[in-house]
């Protein structure tokens, strides 16, 4: 995930997928928990920043449960703009930590549930990276919301397909396409295997 | 990896290690079995390139986490 970046950031690589072996986001400064042991995206931010003279990243985090480890890290940080899709609402005086609860929304919307989430998704995203202008966007992708899984939202395909439209519009509109998709929740390998190559197909045919 | 490919630019990178297919933390199972066969023919994909997901040091780690939560994630039986 940081040689993503890595690469990502030096126009090596247009966009990336990374595989995980452990989660990151609920891995904060000094605890860890939830199938998660170090914040991969943090540690690739810091790397971007250290090394690279990044500042500015957008986290969009679609896992099923809130990034509190990503949130306690960046908490006082107006120069990561944090959105989470979770189970309430919340946003900082400054706008750049912003939660979405999309729980209720979605049980309520029955078989409209991936339109419900992906109309949330924009509406917390897309003004919101227009405006804080970030050098790269990480989408940090849990399957663990699609029908069935642990975090069962009433997902389908269809809503991820939809949310990486969405973050490829998005950082070809506000970081010169530099998205990186970063793995998160999901625990079903039927769903891994049917989700995960069209995400990365769509990512390609960005890329050619 | 061995399917890197220079001089093909823009491109899509894909970033996996084969302890992922073995043994997933997040799940203690499976999920990523099928992995990287899944991706079928977007490997071959000319802007398509597959990199080996690499550990980072301690001292990147401890820039963002403390010393403790390294300890006690080596420590940690999952």
């Amino acid at each position: 995930m940081v040689a993503a970046a890595e690469r990502i950031w030096l126009g090596e690589l247009i966009n990336a997928f990374a595989f995980i072996g452990a989660g990151g986001h609920h891995a904060g400064r000094d605890f860890f928990g939830g199938y998660c042991c170090f914040n991969d995206v943090a540690i690739a931010i810091e790397r971007l920043r250290e090394m690279h003279g990044v500042r500015r990243v957008a986290i969009l985090d679609t896992d099923a449960h809130h990034g509190d480890g990503t949130r306690d890290i960046y908490r006082d940080d107006p120069a990561v703009l944090h959105v989470c899709l979770c189970g309430s609402d919340y946003a900082s005086a400054d706008g750049t930590k912003v939660d979405v609860a999309v729980y209720r929304r979605c049980l309520e919307a029955g078989a409209r549930s991936d339109e419900v989430y992906l109309e949330a998704a924009e509406a917390a995203l897309a003004a919101r990276a227009g405006t804080f202008c970030p050098d790269l966007l990480v989408w940090y992708f849990g399957f663990d919301g699609h029908r069935g899984d642990y975090g069962d939202l009433g997902l389908t395909a269809a809503c991820y397909n939809g949310l990486v439209g969405l973050t490829l519009a998005l950082s070809g509109q506000v970081c010169g396409g530099r998205l990186l998709v970063v793995l998160g929740g999901g625990s079903r390998a039927d769903l891994a295997s049917s989700l995960i190559p069209p995400i990365i197909a769509r990512l390609a045919d960005a890329a050619r | 990896m061995s399917s890197e490919r220079p001089n093909l630019m823009p491109r899509t990178g894909i970033f996996y290690h084969p302890s992922f297919s073995r043994r997933s933390y997040l799940t203690v199972g499976r999920r990523l079995a099928a992995f990287p066969d899944a991706l079928g023919d977007l490997l071959a994909l000319p802007q398509v390139v597959l990199f080996e997901a690499q550990p980072v040091s301690d001292e990147l780690l401890l820039k963002v986490h403390t010393a403790d939560l390294i300890r006690e994630v080596a420590k940690d039986p999952l």
